[in-house]
């Protein structure tokens, strides 16, 4: 697989898209879920693939588009997903799920097209929910950002945690 | 070629004392100790994971000779192994030497095993066929062909691998019996048969396995209540309110069990994607020539499966799994997504990402199940709590007899009466010392 070219964007553009990431973790954070939603570009690809614990000559790899994953979304998933939590009836939301998202290591390079970033990151989610359940998630994201009409929007994002196994029963959270 | 060393079977421990207090289901109660009890789950690794055909692989994760899937038989690793005379092997995946795993990946396909620890390497069918440093081996008059990997009894159905370690357990077919029938529903509703889509999603619960098992064996009630969010969420509105169905089923055996109705569409509907029902509807008049008219109403209905212990399915959303017992109150989740070869492309596409808004990590159904099935568990950590009764006694005595459908037949959907079979086998498997002990209920359950 090729690499593309690490293309350097100026500091105000990397500033601005830093400043996305950063933001998006505080809506879900704080459970705002509508205004996360409108982060998001309409043609938006989430996907967070199944990682498989294969060997280094598999041609096959850690991951594929073709097989199962754990989000593998567009607008209207993702709006399903947000439906839910924001159900009176969602049981196991309430009391709420207390949420932080770090993020760090984050690299913007320019996009393919015009107006478009490409952005790297890492991150850990914490989660807590009842009196003591704690859930820690940490992964990489290559993220695809593009300037839409109404600002900076998200357009792809891939998510890689290293767990082959989920070391917890759900994701009630987006990453 | 050589020919893999044989299993030891394992000395049957006596039964417990209390199993009859903490389950009785004439009575229709049981105790929460059942989900708690490290003594009990010792007795169920030994009495119903090394002794019951467990599911393992589906055929098609094996296409070819030396392809291999890991996974395991209770808390056993084994591997399943395509043969190159096209037979599966499952063979434990420890070492009979110092017993290091000889193979570390979930899947793949390979011409042998080698063991990091001191290079014992074996064929595909679990023969040594040779060492590191062989020639020390040769001055202990060594020999190899009495060190293969262990095997377990294989058989398959209808695209379905299935193992086990009892040496005197009853064969494959006798040990479905007539829910064999069902589940032909999911297996053979078209001559091109079924495929796994590609992957496999694991996660834990720390919950106990029963919890799980007894979920899939008949526990449409909880949907209503449980998944009224996730309904809400995929559909707009509530989940169909199964009381209200003109006719559904309880069908049980052998503690395995299904309830379902005829609506061809009702738990496909969940997933939302018009092309999933459109399908269901051009395949059920196909299904109904191989199966008949009341089976093909079947293919995506509310319904659920259990085959006794740990392997459930959902008709519909497509989503197959075992409840991988890691000690009295933990699991791991091993999930895949079942389609038929012959369905379009789109459609399978549409059947993997449906299982995984729904029924998955991160599906809208399986969290408010997890938050249920863990606290179901943990309440039991209470000494006091944990000998409390818990109520399993919906639908006693509905038992229909004027039926031409195969197995113990119970009216509706909404009983209790799978999960009571399911506790009651589970209970004559730890009293048993041998499947010759076993009692047969069928026809006495209510």
């Amino acid at each position: 697989m090729n690499l593309p070219a690490e293309k350097p964007v100026s500091l105000d553009e990397a500033r601005a898209a830093e400043a996305f990431l950063l933001r998006e973790a505080r809506l879900l954070d704080n459970e705002r879920w509508d205004e996360w939603l409108s982060t998001l570009s309409e043609a938006i690809h989430y996907w967070m693939p199944g990682i498989e614990n294969r060997r280094r000559e598999d041609e096959r790899g850690a991951c594929s588009a073709d097989h199962m994953a754990l989000f593998d979304d567009g607008l209207r998933d993702l709006k399903r997903r947000v439906a839910r939590f924001k159900q009176p009836s969602a049981w196991a939301e309430n009391p709420p799920t207390r949420n932080v998202h770090l993020v760090s290591n984050i690299e913007v390079f320019a996009g393919d097209e015009e107006g478009e970033y490409r952005v790297h990151s890492c991150f850990v989610n914490v989660r807590s929910r009842g009196l003591d359940e704690q859930y820690q998630l940490a992964g990489r994201r290559e993220d695809v950002l593009r300037r839409e009409a109404e600002g900076l929007k998200l357009l792809a994002r891939r998510i890689f945690i290293p767990n082959a196994t989920l070391p917890c029963k759900n994701i009630n959270t987006f990453l | 070629m050589d020919k893999p060393t044989t299993l030891k079977s394992l000395e049957s421990t006596p039964p417990l004392a209390d199993l009859d207090r903490l389950c009785d289901m004439r009575e229709g109660r049981m105790a929460g100790k059942i989900f708690w009890d490290a003594q009990i789950y010792e007795q169920e690794l030994e009495k119903i994971f090394a002794r019951c055909w467990l599911f393992v692989a589906h055929e098609s994760q094996l296409p070819d000779p030396g392809d291999y899937v890991a996974t395991t038989m209770g808390e056993d690793e084994v591997l399943v192994v395509r043969q190159k005379d096209r037979s599966i092997k499952v063979l434990i995946n420890a070492c009979p030497h110092r017993g290091n795993k000889v193979c570390f990946a979930e899947a793949g396909n390979a011409r042998g095993f080698i063991c990091n620890y001191h290079g014992w390497s074996f064929g595909t069918d679990g023969a040594l066929r040779g060492m590191h440093e062989s020639g020390i081996y040769e001055q202990s008059h060594f020999d190899k062909s009495r060190q293969g990997l262990r095997e377990a009894r294989v058989d398959r159905y209808k695209g379905l691998v299935f193992a086990t370690f009892g040496a005197d357990a009853p064969s494959l077919a006798e040990y479905l019996g007539p829910m064999a029938w069902y589940l032909d529903v999911l297996l053979d509703n078209d001559e091109g048969g079924t495929e796994f889509v590609g992957g496999c999603i694991r996660s834990t619960y720390e919950c106990n396995w029963k919890i799980a098992a007894e979920n899939f064996v008949g526990d449409i009630l909880h949907a209503g209540w449980t998944h009224d969010s996730a309904a809400r969420a995929m559909l707009g509105g509530a989940v169909a309110k199964v009381s209200d169905f003109p006719e559904s089923w309880s069908v049980n055996w052998n503690g395995h069990g299904y309830e379902f109705t005829r609506d061809l569409v009702g738990n496909a509907a969940v997933l939302g994607e018009s092309a999933i029902n459109k399908y269901l509807h051009l395949q059920a008049p196909k299904a109904a020539e191989r199966l008949g008219e009341f089976r093909s109403r079947m293919l995506g209905a509310v319904s659920s499966f259990t085959v006794f212990p740990n392997f459930s399915f959902l008709p519909g959303q497509n989503t197959v799994r075992v409840w991988q017992p890691r000690g009295p109150n933990r699991i791991e989740l091993y999930t895949w997504v079942i389609v038929n070869k012959t369905a379009p492309q789109e459609v399978k596409d549409k059947w993997r990402r449906g299982a995984m808004m729904t029924f998955s990590p991160t599906g809208v159904f399986e969290m408010d199940d997890g938050e249920n099935w863990e606290y179901c568990t943990r309440t039991s950590r209470g000494k006091v709590t944990r000998y409390q009764d818990l109520y399993v006694g919906l639908g006693m005595d509905t038992r229909i007899v004027d039926t031409e459908l195969p197995g113990n037949v119970f009216k509706g959907q909404l009983n209790e009466a799978n999960a009571r079979a399911f506790y009651q086998r589970w209970k004559d498997l730890l009293q048993s010392a041998s499947w010759a002990e076993v009692p047969d209920r069928n026809g006495t359950l209510s």
